[in-house]
């Protein structure tokens, strides 16, 4: 009864080729800023929650339960809709006029993203020997020098492997901003399923698009730790 | 090469589940007679077409009597499964539900998908803005315009305002409240469907629908392609409820000047050449 004939020609070139391509560019903006901007939102928080200051300590914990335990489809939302409530007229008068929906997308990940590194990098410090710091500041470095010269350097060696699987979270989380109509990949593979009712051809190509940008960002970690942190020389 | 291989696996297995999807029954109407219920894809929360009632928690509304009206002729009892404008013609054409009664606009792409019934109600795509923002097209030229992904309103003020920024939502609740958060300038979609949301937002005063028509919008119900038994069926049932006032008498219950949308019946239902 479900006579579908798959037609490709329509993904592969025209408009509605366009479309996909267009959302794949907004899709790999949000990617690539978002995984910039929760990384180093992420350092910041991790080395707050070990500050040995109680305000910075607490107030990265209340943003990490915060953020961890609540859905990144509900943040979007709260981040789009919600701010408007929060914010001076002036300031809201002025984000309509910008596209925010992009805005808001990308800040509802990349606060979203940036616990969950947080919390890799915290285990990756933890994971180093005590002795280091106090060693370290017993030379004279303060506490931010040694975690910036000693301490960081090495934990961030072992945290990537749990953050690269940040990043390809936040890459395919990336699609849940089609919700506030930011138009990315999966947005517009939805439009063209709407307009010509192909929807296995435009999601094919979406799903493969995804699997492609996650890739990549696996095969750019796995450089960055063979070349640059020289790791996995024996394997 | 191994995780190439699973991929492939994987792939075999979605072409496959795709394939079962086939189950759809080829007679509708002899199907739903032996099963004893009649499945129907509504809207959920759309006043007055088809809306949850705060009273008795169950979906309401235009749509929903003439399903009703379609299983009473059947002598069958009535099961209503919410829809997206995106997901009604998937969920239809996979046969999860055997016929769309959800604010479906007729136009030809769609036609050659899934078979419409007669036009069992009659509108046009408008506006909603803020009160003396617009006055004729040209006002929301370069201006972002919010609606619902996978409506035909998208698609038609795409072509009539290139210009525009359109903003798709999940559903028009929420491009309504990005309309009052001055997100977008106007939401667009048919008149029906605005004055439902006119009629239910708590500031009414600060909202009008200009008098800006972009086309015409005749719904009909939506059945799978080629199930003519039940076509038919469905037809004569709409035709017949045209003749005793039945149809009449719905539009008024929903529509007329007892309810909040004064509109006026400017359509009756009859056989489409």
């Amino acid at each position: 009864m479900l006579s579908y004939k798959f037609d490709w020609s329509i993904i592969l070139t025209g408009q509605y080729h366009d479309w996909l391509v267009s959302g794949l560019k907004v899709t790999l903006q949000l990617s690539v800023a978002g995984i910039i901007l929760s990384f180093l939102l992420g350092l910041v928080v991790a080395v707050m929650r070990m500050s040995h200051l109680k305000v910075f300590r607490w107030s990265a914990c209340v943003f990490l339960e915060f953020t961890r335990n609540t859905p990144l489809l509900v943040q979007i939302f709260f981040w789009y809709f919600g701010s408007y409530k929060l914010l001076p007229t002036v300031v809201n008068e002025w984000l309509n006029s910008t596209s925010f929906e992009f805005a808001a997308g990308l800040i509802a990940l990349t606060i979203y993203t940036s616990a969950f590194i947080a919390e890799d990098i915290r285990s990756g410090v933890l994971s180093i020997p005590k002795e280091q710091m106090e060693a370290a500041q017993s030379s004279g470095f303060s506490y931010l020098r040694a975690m910036q010269f000693i301490i960081l350097p090495q934990a961030v060696r072992i945290t990537v492997p749990p953050l690269v699987n940040q990043f390809l979270n936040l890459a395919k989380n990336s699609s849940l901003a089609m919700t506030i109509g930011v138009m990315e990949l999966t947005y517009q593979a939805r439009q063209v399923e709407s307009y010509t009712f192909k929807g296995f051809e435009a999601f094919t190509a979406a799903t493969l698009v995804y699997l492609a940008i996650s890739i990549i960002i696996t095969f750019l970690v796995d450089q960055y730790n063979e070349r640059v942190l020289k790791l996995h020389k024996a394997a | 090469m191994k995780k190439l291989v699973a991929l492939f696996m994987m792939a075999a297995v979605v072409a496959v589940a795709a394939k079962s999807f086939a189950a759809a029954p080829a007679d509708t109407l002899a199907e739903v007679k032996k099963k004893g219920v009649l499945v129907a894809g509504v809207k959920d929360s759309l006043p007055p077409f088809g809306y949850i009632d705060e009273k008795t928690r169950t979906i309401i509304g235009y749509d929903i009597d003439f399903i009703n009206a379609i299983a009473k002729k059947l002598g069958v009892k009535v099961e209503l499964k919410p829809v997206t404008s995106a997901s009604r013609m998937p969920q239809l054409q996979e046969g999860n539900i055997d016929i769309i009664a959800a604010t479906m606009t007729k136009n030809p792409e769609r036609a050659k998908q899934i078979d419409f019934s007669h036009t069992y109600f009659f509108t046009g795509q408008k506006f909603i803005t803020k009160k003396g923002s617009m006055k004729a097209l040209k006002d929301l030229e370069g201006k972002k315009i919010g609606t619902a992904k996978g409506s035909t309103s998208e698609q038609n003020v795409k072509k009539a305002l290139p210009t525009a920024t359109v903003l798709s939502f999940d559903d028009y609740p929420q491009a309504f409240l990005a309309l009052q958060q001055g997100k977008v300038q106007a939401v667009t979609t048919d008149e029906a469907i605005l004055a439902g949301i006119l009629a239910k937002s708590p500031e009414k005063g600060k909202y009008e629908i200009p008098n800006v028509q972009l086309s015409d919008e005749p719904y009909g119900l939506g059945m799978r392609k080629g199930d003519k038994n039940f076509v038919d069926f469905v037809n004569k049932t709409i035709l017949e409820m045209e003749k005793s006032g039945e149809a009449q008498k719905i539009f008024d219950k929903w529509f007329g000047p007892k309810t909040d949308f004064h509109l006026l019946r400017s359509f009756k239902i009859t056989a489409d050449k």
